[in-house]
Parts: structure tokens; sequence; C-alpha cells
């Protein structure tokens, strides 16, 4: 865990010890459980996000995605009576067709990130709505799945399985970002891609492998909200949730640049995210503000790490200074 | 080819396209008239049925149905202007935002408007079809009261909240509350979010677990207090009032862990205002209350009235 | 080329410009001692040190960034302890900085008055663009450029782009001029140039001071030198007594030979040969050329002259439209630089920090880079492996660091330099290819750099070395290769070794008999 993650889980336990103390409920078993099954699913997307801004490109699409596979995944299993796994396999094949198409737009046909993805969320949020006659795709009056209901709603010794989803997820891709050689051609080709190219490393396949791996990821994220929210209205569905998961991987500590940033550091990001949305309802704050308090916090967040950053970067040169500039001028 | 070229092309190209799209509604040639609603959702399905309806007795009018691509005011607003530039006679719409009177007299100064859903009694409109927002609030407190007799405190839902239909609804609700005991401490806003929706009801079960009742304002709002309320196995022990018809809030009211739910008739709507217009361009003003407003009654719905209901309904859909 | 006699004329006047007894803390680094210095109107100053001898210290404070901790610095008979960069301007002192601080986007009259337009009159005030192009016509031509004031300055060479940092001083009535390792980027040819204008400022007794690596023109065009090392001045040399020898002996504080003799290698086989190959620069033009083992073989030629793009392409980060590569019997068109890594052939580029090495990757991680499935278990980094490798060639190469860990961004450019050659050789070379490789250097490493490429060529790879340093070039090739325009204008043995023919294949002239072609 690196500097910035532990003041970043300060910071967490910090306002989680505020709120308790205006509203000692914060931390009852079933609020975090709330939360945390919250932190799972988003979680999921933001990891995604991650992998792809750490390549220094950013995926816009995923509030579309996770509308256009739910609208899918739901209407497949509730309506054409496509068994769940079938359903899942497909979307899977889905997902990884739409992060080959961004990849290969982006590496080989040199296509901006950002226009490329902006395309993305226009068209698969248009496709969703088209899917459905932008009518609410969802269950009928006690349709049941009970084994998939389980696995994506269900809790565990009292845990959301969407948690335990994420951390699954979460523990796999550490050892892929952090351990694996992949990994670090993903954190090479971010940082400085002539460099990593010179460097023999094939970056165009990093870079797309990047892309399936984060529609892999909101894919999974996709099914966790269906099943949460039982009923997608195309139209609205996931609307900004791309944004959610850049500010959670910014808040995390990734660089917009590309080459920064730990995948705890994204965990965290949601997780304090989730838990600002929490307080809003927690303390009865209007739910008009929430937006404005999530701002507000990253932003705080964000100028603070900067802050910290330059202000040890000062210490340090002044411990310096006092150290060794004595012994220099002794020996004049 | 240089830059300019292919921008140029592709300028020719889109603009093509676009006359492409148009083409139907240029080419007609029996006079049009327009519905319009907010935004794409599954209460405007019984609409678009209660068009068809009227579409078999008005043979000399083409009835069309348009949805905005976004719910915003700017997006509705060039959607009524595109549809009156195409020559489009009357357009009934749902407006995004009542207020913006502006907006609605410069359509108003090129068709014939109407409007339904939420009125817009200062814009010069020539009728509103609709619920009277204020009397479902009202027909909503009926459903808490009789659930509730020794009092309660009320938690809402609702998408937006500083949205018109709310804001009325909420008054209607708490008017009729007067001189019991059941109060509606504060509505909870979600954006149009439906997993902020369905966390906010968590939220409140947590935060504050004297609620014990929870009033889903927009159709999407019942459906997650009743799941939410089904995953932490409260269902039955917090009275839900709701409004609209989505299948989960009545399959909850059949079963018995929805006290009521207040309906609106879209389909009425939809049926009623297309003659209204129809009749209107025909030269005759007889349907056109001095007020301008001509009510269209929402309905409680308890246990026993799902079935015959869902079976209207499924009829009117043609499904 | 101007009589050198021409400038010897002692500066007469008075100095204008005193600095005495400067000294300059940073923590933990005395980065300038007792410094004093005069200047004197129309006196050309050459500065040089090796790199962190306290040069950039010293320009940060003539151009006011930077206070001194202590001393004194007089202008026109007024001591001040610190200029502030107001103060710098309105003494007449300008900054033309290696990294040129143009605007690519915009046209030479725009650069030369940014941020200071003449403006129209009226409620707009607009950039007045006919005024500022009148304005510039005569600095252009006391700089001798040959470009219009309109020119966009993408279109220009670097020597004319100095040039228009030039004119920008002068348009600020400049009595200074700073110049910056200003040849270091620059192809032969432009050099001369470049040194014509510094004659044509001297004339209209403007003062320079020339910072350079290049002693050969230090000693054209300086009236005196002054030498630098570690934050000390060590001497001045007064134009009699400028020379090589004692500027070098000076920097460093012992006689070292520079560069190394070349050692008269038997000629060993074609490692690789270019045939008939067409690269983006110039399409039209074919190269053809042999690389043998235990040779290095120089590449000179201007900039543009399609030297680097060879490279490129050898290497296979660039396509190439036509021809082949020869190597060991196969046509070889790589795609992609894994290809041309996995046969042995490297390149040390020439942007060193854009694409030789990653700044902000450790040491380690920069050296197993290109070869990491070999520093794996199956999927996962060893990073023991890592450390050990890289600790291996920290040592084999003298990499000047605390840890192999160590961030390389910190480190100096000659031990970047370093790292990007420790990652080469810890896989084994065929073929090295060296793309300016001292350029930014400070000579005890260049030094080094020439010794691990002679090593090299004696234990039979076979070395292509692009550089655009006359001295080095010829002191440093067996063979040297002249491009011209995309071909190869000629090749010189060492017979035929001198600056003169050199210049001559790459200007397009030919030379006497014994050339091949």
């Amino acid at each position: 865990m690196t500097k910035k993650d532990l003041g970043l889980l300060i910071l967490i336990l910090a306002v989680g010890a505020v709120v308790t103390m205006i509203n000692p409920r914060f931390i009852l078993p079933i609020n975090i459980a709330n939360t945390a099954n919250l932190v799972g699913m988003f979680g999921l997307s933001a990891l995604g996000q991650s992998i792809v801004i750490l390549t220094g490109g950013i995926e816009l699409s995923v509030g579309s995605v996770i509308a256009l596979i739910g609208v899918l995944f739901v209407d497949f299993i509730a309506t054409q009576n496509i068994p769940w796994p079938v359903a899942a396999a497909l979307m899977l094949v889905l997902a990884i067709m739409l992060g080959l198409t961004h990849g290969l737009l982006i590496t080989k046909f040199k296509l901006p990130p950002f226009i490329v993805t902006l395309c993305g969320l226009l068209i698969y949020r248009g496709i969703a709505r088209f899917y459905t006659r932008d009518a609410t795709a969802g269950f009928a009056f006690g349709q049941n799945f009970p084994k998939l209901e389980f696995i994506t709603a269900g809790r565990s010794f009292g845990v959301p399985n969407s948690f335990i989803g994420l951390i699954i997820a979460a523990a796999i891709m550490w050892i892929v970002v952090h351990r694996s050689v992949f990994g670090r051609y993903l954190y090479a080709a971010g940082k400085n891609e002539e460099a990593a190219r010179f460097s023999g490393i094939k970056t165009d396949q990093v870079i797309i492998a990047a892309y399936v791996i984060c529609q892999v990821l909101t894919m999974l994220s996709a099914i966790y909200f269906a099943m949460y929210t039982r009923s997608i209205s195309p139209a609205s569905h996931g609307n900004f949730y791309e944004l959610y998961a850049i500010a959670a991987a910014v808040l995390g500590g990734f660089s917009l640049r590309g080459g920064e940033g730990s995948i705890i550091g994204a965990l965290l990001g949601v997780v304090l995210l989730q838990e600002l949305q929490n307080l809003v309802n927690l303390l009865g704050i209007p739910s008009s503000l929430n937006f404005a308090v999530v701002g507000g916090v990253i932003l705080l967040g964000v100028l603070g790490d900067q802050q910290w950053g330059s202000f040890r970067e000062r210490r340090r040169i002044e411990d310096a200074a006092r150290g060794r500039e004595p012994k220099q001028a002794s020996a004049e | 080819m240089n830059n300019t070229g292919r921008i140029a092309v592709a300028i020719a190209a889109g603009l093509t396209l676009s006359f492409a799209a148009l083409s139907p509604t240029l080419a007609a040639d029996k006079p049009q008239l327009a519905f319009v609603a907010n935004g794409a959702s599954d209460f405007w399905k019984a609409a678009e049925a209660g068009m068809k309806k009227a579409q078999t007795e008005l043979a000399d009018y083409e009835l069309i149905f348009r949805y905005p691509d976004v719910a915003s005011v700017a997006n509705q607003q060039a959607l009524m202007d595109n549809l009156a530039t195409a020559g489009v006679k009357a357009i009934m719409v749902s407006a995004v935002d009542p207020k913006a009177t502006d907006v609605l007299n410069r359509i108003a100064g090129e068709t014939a408007l109407f409007t339904t859903d939420s009125d817009a009694p200062n814009s010069k409109r020539i009728a509103y079809v609709g619920s009277s927002n204020v009397l479902a609030g009202g027909q909503a407190a009926e459903i808490a009261k009789k659930a509730m007799p020794n009092g309660g405190k009320c938690m809402g839902f609702v998408g937006l909240l500083d949205a018109a239909n709310y804001k009325e609804r909420a008054q209607g609700f708490v008017e009729g509350l007067k001189g019991t005991k059941i109060t509606l401490v504060d509505t909870r806003g979600d954006g149009i979010d439906q997993t902020r929706a369905k966390s906010n009801v968590e939220d409140v079960l947590t935060a504050d677990p004297s609620i014990n009742c929870m009033v889903g304002f927009y159709s999407y709002n019942t459906p997650r207090i009743y799941e939410a309320l089904k995953g932490a196995g409260k269902l039955g022990q917090i009275t839900v009032v709701g409004f609209d018809d989505d299948p989960i809030t009545l399959g909850g009211v059949k079963e018995g862990t929805i006290a009521g739910t207040v309906v609106q008739q879209p389909f009425e709507w939809a049926y009623q205002g297309f003659k209204l217009m129809a009749a209107y361009l025909k030269g005759d003003k007889s349907g056109i209350p001095a007020n301008g407003q001509i009510i269209i009654p929402t309905k409680i719905l308890y246990a026993g009235d799902i079935d015959a209901y869902a079976a209207n309904l499924k009829a009117m859909s043609g499904k | 080329m101007t009589s050198v006699a021409a400038h010897i004329e002692p500066a007469s006047a008075e100095p204008f410009l005193t600095l005495a007894n400067i000294r300059k803390v940073y923590p933990g680094v005395v980065a300038l001692s007792s410094f004093s210095m005069s200047v004197s109107p129309g006196e050309v100053i050459g500065l040089v040190g090796e790199n962190g001898a306290g040069k950039s210290t010293l320009m940060k404070i003539l151009g006011g960034v930077i206070a001194p901790s202590q001393g004194t610095i007089t202008i026109d008979g007024v001591p001040r302890a610190s200029l502030t960069v107001a103060d710098s301007m309105a003494a007449g002192i300008a900054f033309v900085h290696q990294e040129l601080n143009l605007f690519d986007n915009l046209d030479v009259a725009a650069n030369i008055f940014v941020g200071r337009e003449p403006l129209t009159g009226g409620f707009l005030r607009l950039v007045d663009e006919k005024k500022q192009h009148e304005m510039v016509i005569p600095l252009l031509k006391r700089v001798g450029a040959n470009f219009s004031a309109f020119a966009p300055l993408a279109s220009l060479s670097l020597a004319q782009r100095q040039m228009v940092e030039i004119a920008k001083a002068l348009s600020v009535d400049a009595r200074l001029v700073i110049l910056d390792e200003p040849t270091s980027i620059l192809p032969l040819s432009e050099t001369e140039k470049l040194l014509d204008v510094i004659r044509a400022l001297k004339a209209d007794g403007i003062s320079v001071i020339f910072i350079s690596h290049r002693l050969h023109e230090i000693e054209l065009i300086a009236d005196r030198v002054v030498v630098l090392r570690d934050g000390a001045l060590v001497g001045t040399l007064d134009r009699g007594e400028i020379d090589h020898q004692r500027m070098v002996k000076l920097m460093i504080g012992r006689d070292i030979k520079v560069p190394s003799a070349p050692l008269a290698n038997a000629p060993g086989n074609i490692a690789m040969s270019a045939v008939g190959v067409r690269t983006a620069a110039h399409p039209a033009q074919p190269v053809s050329l042999d690389l043998r083992n235990g040779e290095i073989l120089g590449l000179a030629g201007l900039v543009g002259s399609g030297r680097t793009e060879l490279a490129r392409a050898m290497f296979g980060v660039d396509p190439i439209y036509g021809g082949y590569f020869e190597l060991d019997g196969d046509k070889f068109r790589p795609t992609h630089a894994s290809q041309s890594i996995a046969r042995g052939i490297f390149l040390v580029p020439e942007d060193r920090q854009g694409a030789g090495v990653l700044l902000d990757l450790s040491i380690a991680e920069n050296i197993s880079l290109p070869d990491l499935p070999a520093h794996a278990t199956s999927f996962f980094v060893n990073r023991g492996l890592e450390i050990q490798t890289a600790e291996r060639q920290k040592r084999n190469l003298a990499i000047m660091t605390p840890s192999v860990a160590t961030r390389t961004g910190s480190l100096s450019g000659g031990n970047q330099q370093k790292v990007v050659l420790a990652k080469w050789l810890a896989m084994s070379p065929k073929v090295m290819i060296f793309d300016e490789p001292t350029r930014g250097i400070d000579i005890g490493a260049k030094a080094e750099i020439y010794r691990l490429m002679r090593e090299l060529a004696d234990v039979g790879v076979a070395v292509l070395m692009i550089s655009s340093d006359m001295e080095e070039v010829i002191g440093v090739s067996d063979r040297i290769a002249v491009m011209h325009e995309g071909r190869v204008a000629g090749i010189l043995n060492r017979d035929q070794f001198s600056g003169e023919n050199v210049l001559l294949l790459a200007v397009g002239k030919t030379i006497g008999a014994k050339t091949e072609p």
C-alpha cells in the first residue's frame, strides 16, 4: 500500500468517524453491507476504467454499456427464456467484441480514445433504447432466478456477494497489474508509449487488451446492476456511471496522463465515493446537493494530495539544506 | 481530398440523411397530429395504445407519437420546432418544463398546442388533457389513511425533486393528510438513476428506523421500494403507497405488500386528446371548457382491483 | 570561412557587467562558489565545463531566475545582490536556450514579438501584422536570415530557428546574448552559419556568452574562455591561449586523450545490409549499406539526410517503402521493434528521454523491459532476477547510482544513456545502432561510451554510429558513410578521414578519387 493509498484510507475512516458521531446508525452492519453492495457494483466498472486510464486512455462508454448489457441480459433471461449462464456467456462475448473494437480503432486506426469511446457512449445508448423501443426491460412480478440472484444480489455471511465478486476481481487485477509481465507493459505503454515501443513491447496489443479487460469488468458490473435494479430503463440506466468510474480512479491516484495508479487506490476511491453518497442520506442532507458533495470532496482530495506532495518535497529540500549545508561550507 | 472537401462531403451526407429521415413526414398527404412525450418510458406505451385506438376513428388524420432523445427542455423544443416546420397541424405535449412558457408560446404560434400530463396554464395552449396531480396526491393520502389509521411517518422517493408533477402530488398528499397523525417527513431524489433510487430506500431504512411508510412518487420508485424492502426482509412491515402501474407495483398491491397505488390513464389522455385535437381543427370547440382543463381522473387500485386492471391494460396495449 | 584574424581584436571597452564572488548554495550542494567574471561590449566569451560544473546556475543568476547566496552583480556601475527577471531584461541580457522557446504554430514575426505584439488602435486592439512584419525585417537581416518573416516556424530548420531566437534577443536591444549549447543540435554545415551570426553581433558591439561542449567552435569564435569545474572558476584563457588541450585539461582536471583512437580491425563479415531500402523521409532514394562485424561504421550527414530514418527502419519502428535488409542470408523487413530485437538488432535512440528510457521506471525496470519474459516465472515478473541483472549491468557499465531501484529520471544524462546501453548489453547484440549517442553528455561519460562502443566492436558486434559531431565521427569510426538527401553519398576509409571530406560529401559535393560510392 502506497502512502497515497494510506492517505485515502485515513480520509475514508475520518469521514466515517464524523458521520458516525452525527448518526451512529452509519456503522450498523446493515448500512455497511448496503454500501458494500454498491461499492461492489461500482467498483467493478471502476477497476476496468482504471486499467484503461493506466494506458493513458479513457473509456466513456461505460454507462451506455451498462444499459445495453442490462437490457439485453434481462430481456434474454426474463422474456426470451434463455438460461442465464448462456445469456451471461453471450454478454461476455459481446463485451470482448466491444473492447476489441475500441482497442483496434484506437491503436490501428489511431483515433483518440476520447472520440472512440464517446461515439460508443452514444451508439450503445441508442442501440439499447432501440432494442426495447424505449420500454423498460424488467422481470414479471414474482419471476425469480434463485441461483443468479444469490450470486448477484445475495449475501454470504452478511457480506454482499457483489462485494465478494469485486474483491476477487480486484485480487486478480492486482496480480495482473502489479506483478505480471503484462502489468509492467501496461505501465510502460501508459507512461511513454514511444519508449515502450523502442524496448520491443507490442504496445498496440497491450492497449487493446486493456480495453477488452475494461469491457469485461464493465459487463460484470452491468449484470450486477441489472440484478440490483431488476428493471432497466434504457434511456436513463447507467447514465454518468463512466464519470463515477473515472472519479474513483482519479481519487485513487490514477493520472489521466497514464502510467500511474494502483488497484488498491482505485478500490479506496470507490469506497470513498459510495461513502459520500451514503452520508448524504444518513445525515439528511438534501438529495439535490448529492453531486455537489461528491464533487467537492473529490476536488479537496485531489488538491490535498497535490499540496501534500509539494509540501513533502519542500520539507525534503529544507531538511537536506539544514543537514548538509554546514559541512560543505567548512570544506571551503 | 483536402480537409475542407472532406468536411463538406460529410456535411452533405449528413444533410441527405436528415432529409431522408424527415421525408416520410414531408411526404404525408394527410394532415398530421402529434403527441410529444417528455422522455422515453413505459408509461407512454399506454398512450401509444390510446393513439392507435384514436387512429381507427380518425381516418382523415395521420397520428404520430414522438419521444425526445433526451428528457431536456432544449431537446423537446427542437423536436417540436421540427414537427411544426414539417407542417404538423396540432401537437399535444407532456412538457419537460411546463414553466418554460416562452418556449410553449412560440410553438403555439406555429401550430395548435395542447398540453398533457403536466399543464402549463399560463401559456397559450388551447387545452390541457390529463390528470390532476394534486387530486392524485390526495388519493394517495386516502390509501395511507386507510392503511395507517393510527398514524405514521412517511418518507417519499422521487426522480426529480424540482419537477412540478412531484410538487403537486406531494402537495395533494400533504393536504389530504391534514388532521391525521400521518406525516411526510422528507423526500429523497435520485435524478432518475434507478440504482440510486433503490439505494436511497436502503439508506432510509438504515438511517431512520422510525419510518413506517414509504411513498413512491414516480412510476419506478414504487418497485424500487418494493425490492429494497424485500431485500431487507421488511415487506409487509412498512406501508407502501405507490403511484402508477409498473408490473412490480401491481404485483405488490395484489400480494398485499403495497397498500395501494394511484394510477393515471395515459391511454385516455392520448385517445381523448387526439379526438379533441381533430375536433378543434375542424372548428368544433365545444369540448373545451372555460378553464381549458380536461381532467381525466386518476384511480386508486387496491388488491382486489388488480386483475381487472391488468387485463384491461393488456387488452389496450394489444399484447 | 571568415578570417580568424578579424575577430582577435581585443574588446577594449570597459566591462558593463561584472560578477564578483558569486556563490550559490542549493540544499546539499554548492552549485557555484567564489565566481567572478566581467563582460565587455563586443566580447565573445566561451563558457565551458562538464555537465554539473555550474554553467546553468550561472545562467539562471544572470537571467534573474534565482538569486545568488552571496556576491555582487554590477551592471553599468550599479552593484546589486541579485537580479530579477525584469532587471535582467532591462540590462539587455537575452537568452537562447538549448531547447528553443518558440511556437511551432506561429510564423517568424509572431514568434519574435510574442507577448509584445504591436497593436492597432481602436476598440479591438488587434495585432498589427503589417507593423510587426516591418519591424522584423531589419532584425532578420542582421542575423543573415534566408527566410521570410511570414514563414511558419514549423517550416524552418533548427539553425533557422536559432536565428529567430537571436533575432528575438536583438528585438529587445540586447547587449549580451547568452547562447546555451547552440550547436549541439545543429548539423555541421549550419554551425558555420551560426558562428557568422555571432561575428555579426560582435561587430555591432553586442557581447556573447557561448556555452558549448564543442571545443572546436569555442576555439574558432571566443575572445576569452572561462572554464568551470565543480562550481568553481578553474581558469580563464585569453585569445592566444585558447586551445583544445588546455580547455580539456582545465575542464576535467587531468589530461585525457579524446577521443579514443580507432583500432585497425580487420574488417569482419557482413552482419547486416540495407538493400535498396526506401524510407518515408526520402522515398525516392534507395539506400544500400553494409554493416560489418567488428567495425564501427560512422554515419555522417546533415540533419534530414535520412540517417535517423534508416536506423529506425533497421530497428523496425518505422515502416520501409521498398527494398529490404539482409541478415544471416535472410531478407528481413521488420514491422515492429520486437522483431529486430529478437534478431539482436538494438537501437540507442537519438531522443534518449522520449524513446530510450522510461524516466519514471526504476533503473532495474528499464534494463529488464525488452527482455521481461526472461525475467519472469510464467506470467509473473521475477523481481529478484531483475535486480540481479540490473546490479550486474550497473557494475559492468559503472552506472553512478545509489541503487538500481532509483528512478531513472533522477540520473544524469550520461548515466541515463548508460541505462539504455545496459538494457541492450544484457541481451546479446549482433548489430548495435547508436543515434547521436553522446549528445548533451559530458566529456567524461562521452569517453566511457566511446570505450564501450569499441569493446563491442572488438567482440565482433557490428556498430553503426550516427553522429553530427565531427570530432566524434572522425575520432571513433573505422569507416564513415556520409548521407546526402536520402542516399549514401560516399564511404570514407581511415586514410580519407577529414572534416573537409565529410562535409563535402554531406553537402552533396564529391571528393577526390578515393571514394567508394
